[in-house]
């Protein structure tokens, strides 16, 4: 294949991912309310999303479900990773790193009825809270992985061997060089956690009680009602939520070497 | 400063306490660095027990819900029945089934298809600059929702939407065209949202390639097509087995792309568990399809299993 052909199909490639968000984006600046034909420029779909108390109700509750399940995950995922990169070898080591992988390995659906039915057979009513730690399960695995690399970089480059060596005693090389430079990959890890529950739709789906309405299932419910310029708003707006929360996540996890951080300041 | 105590120990571990540290600096040190497996488990326990509790024993009991009955007004009698899986087994489910199993696979393969000289650009073609953008803009449909994804093609494909609307406009249709409700607007659903699933292992495969391989190959005489087929292509194998493999699971569960850009008659069996368990009330059933589920999602694993051991072993 030539470079040339290459470069052309990138070009198709790209256009095919982002034709249609492009043509969401395009419409949520339409004056029409049903048809794709342009009608003229407007910001009103953008203004009516500020007014629609609903979805903003909506947004409070992701956005604090999204805060919640991302603290549980990072707090979780913070004592796992270590004891995972950090402590000696021991027996079951490798059971453990199977059980924390199991939630991205599971279809979505099957964590959802699971719960749902698990709730169920407990007893335990469904709310805000068995919704955020349904959110921290999806969102182990995330955080995990994100804290587990930095710390195995941390045990390369043997900065706490050094702090040891002068002196430090076990819990100050924890709390005064280990901890602060993984410290991005934990802001990383949360980020990502917070993404993830901020967008989840399938578990929440199954899980949410009645009263409990997260944005991706008002979106749901509003995709039911029919395709409006106003979802389109609402998408452009999450898309650049996302777009900034994966820019943010690539520069808190991959910016900084490790030697750079350990350096004088 | 104090002399330094620590013995050249082996993995960071210390053998002797060392004595004049300040009281709080000694408590629970055999926790933070794990001198016993105790102190590992202790550690590890509030992760795995949230896993266990939240995924395990749902898992568990959806099994047992499975072989379980349905009583009057969706009561569950606990037994021990096949009876459930004897009404899976029943055509009007099988076609579903099939058609999941079709559907799935034939997304992992168009996936593979387009994926493939998408994942060679980038890793190959492109120049190290514009190569983070290229992976970011591949990710970014991927970290919005899927809804979102889906919600885009209603608007390109549906009755009112952007394509009908050109045609109209143009002539080339009299009356709108559903392009909805059929096999290729759900596929073209799965497709467009897995993508990316089947992209990033691919050019994470390419990109391991020494380009000194490549070059040999050359330098032997092989031309573009022979270096290609007989260098890059087996080397790129664990990237397209665990892109298939991303992609074909989740596909088996899926079930909003069939709801809004599909209909009843290309409902998958992600939209009868959701049926049994929402509508109609029937959990025993639902977990029983459930069970199918993870069945398939199991033997898919090990096909994917065996395929990375025989990679393994080759090299």
């Amino acid at each position: 294949m030539s470079r040339r052909a290459l470069r052309i199909y990138g070009v198709f490639f790209y256009l095919f991912l982002y034709f249609p968000l492009l043509v969401m984006f395009a419409f949520s600046f339409n004056n029409a309310s049903r048809n794709v034909v342009w009608r003229g420029f407007t910001f009103k779909w953008y203004a009516r999303l500020l007014h629609d108390t609903e979805l903003l109700w909506a947004l409070a509750t992701s956005l604090k479900l999204a805060v919640a399940a991302a603290a549980v995950a990072s707090f979780l995922g913070l004592l796992a990773s270590y004891v995972l990169a950090r402590h000696r070898r021991f027996r079951g080591r490798g059971f453990y790193a199977g059980l924390f992988n199991l939630p991205l390995m599971i279809p979505e659906i099957v964590m959802g009825v699971g719960l749902l039915s698990f709730f169920a057979k407990a007893r335990i009513p469904l709310t805000f809270w068995t919704l955020a730690a349904s959110h921290a399960l999806i969102a182990l695995p995330y955080t995990i992985g994100t804290i587990r690399g930095r710390l195995l970089l941390l045990k390369d480059s043997r900065l706490e061997e050094a702090a040891m060596d002068l002196g430090a005693t076990e819990w100050a090389t924890f709390l005064k060089v280990t901890l602060p430079l993984a410290w991005p990959s934990i802001v990383a890890g949360a980020l990502l956690a917070f993404t993830v529950s901020f967008e989840d739709f399938v578990t929440t789906f199954f899980v949410a009680g009645v009263g409990v309405v997260t944005m991706p299932i008002k979106i749901y419910s509003m995709m039911k009602f029919g395709v409006t310029p106003e979802i389109n708003a609402l998408a452009v707006c999450l898309l650049i939520f996302a777009a900034l929360a994966l820019g943010l996540n690539q520069l808190s996890s991959s910016g900084r070497a490790i030697e750079s951080d350990a350096g004088p300041a | 400063m104090e002399p330094a105590v620590r013995d050249a120990g082996v993995e960071g571990e210390r053998t002797s306490r060392a004595p004049g540290k300040r009281s709080w600096d000694e408590p629970l040190s055999w926790l933070v660095v794990g001198r016993t497996p105790l102190a590992s488990h202790l550690l590890l326990s509030p992760a795995s027990l949230w896993v266990l509790v939240l995924l395990v024993s749902p898992v568990t009991l959806l099994t047992l819900l499975s072989f379980a009955k349905i009583g009057a007004y969706g009561r569950i009698l606990w037994s021990f029945s096949l009876a459930n899986f004897g009404q899976i087994m029943r055509p009007a489910y099988l076609w579903v089934i099939g058609r999941t199993l079709v559907y799935a696979g034939a997304t992992a393969l168009i996936c593979l298809l387009l994926g493939f000289p998408a994942a060679y650009y980038v890793a190959f073609a492109a120049d190290s600059k514009r190569k983070h953008l290229l992976l970011f803009a591949l990710m970014l449909p991927f970290w919005t929702s899927a809804l979102v994804a889906i919600y885009c093609w209603l608007i390109v494909l549906g009755r009112e939407g952007l394509i009908n609307a050109l045609m109209l406009r143009l002539g080339i249709l009299s009356t709108p065209f559903s392009f909805l409700n059929t096999p290729f607007s759900v596929i073209l659903g799965l497709v467009y949202f897995y993508l990316p699933y089947m992209v990033l292992p691919l050019y994470a495969a390419l990109e391991k390639i020494p380009r000194t391989l490549i070059e040999a190959s050359h330098d032997l005489g092989a031309g573009g097509l022979k270096t290609f087929l007989r260098v890059i292509l087996p080397l790129s194998w664990p990237g397209v087995a665990s892109g298939a493999i991303l992609i074909f699971v989740p596909c088996l569960g899926d079930f909003l792309t069939a709801e809004f850009l599909g209909g009843p008659r290309t409902y998958l069996l992600g939209n009868l568990i959701d049926n049994q368990f929402l509508a109609a009330q029937n959990w025993p059933l639902g977990a029983a399809l459930t069970v199918l589920l993870m069945g398939m999602l199991m033997s898919g694993l090990y096909f994917y299993g065996r395929v990375e051991v025989e990679e393994t072993s080759r090299v």
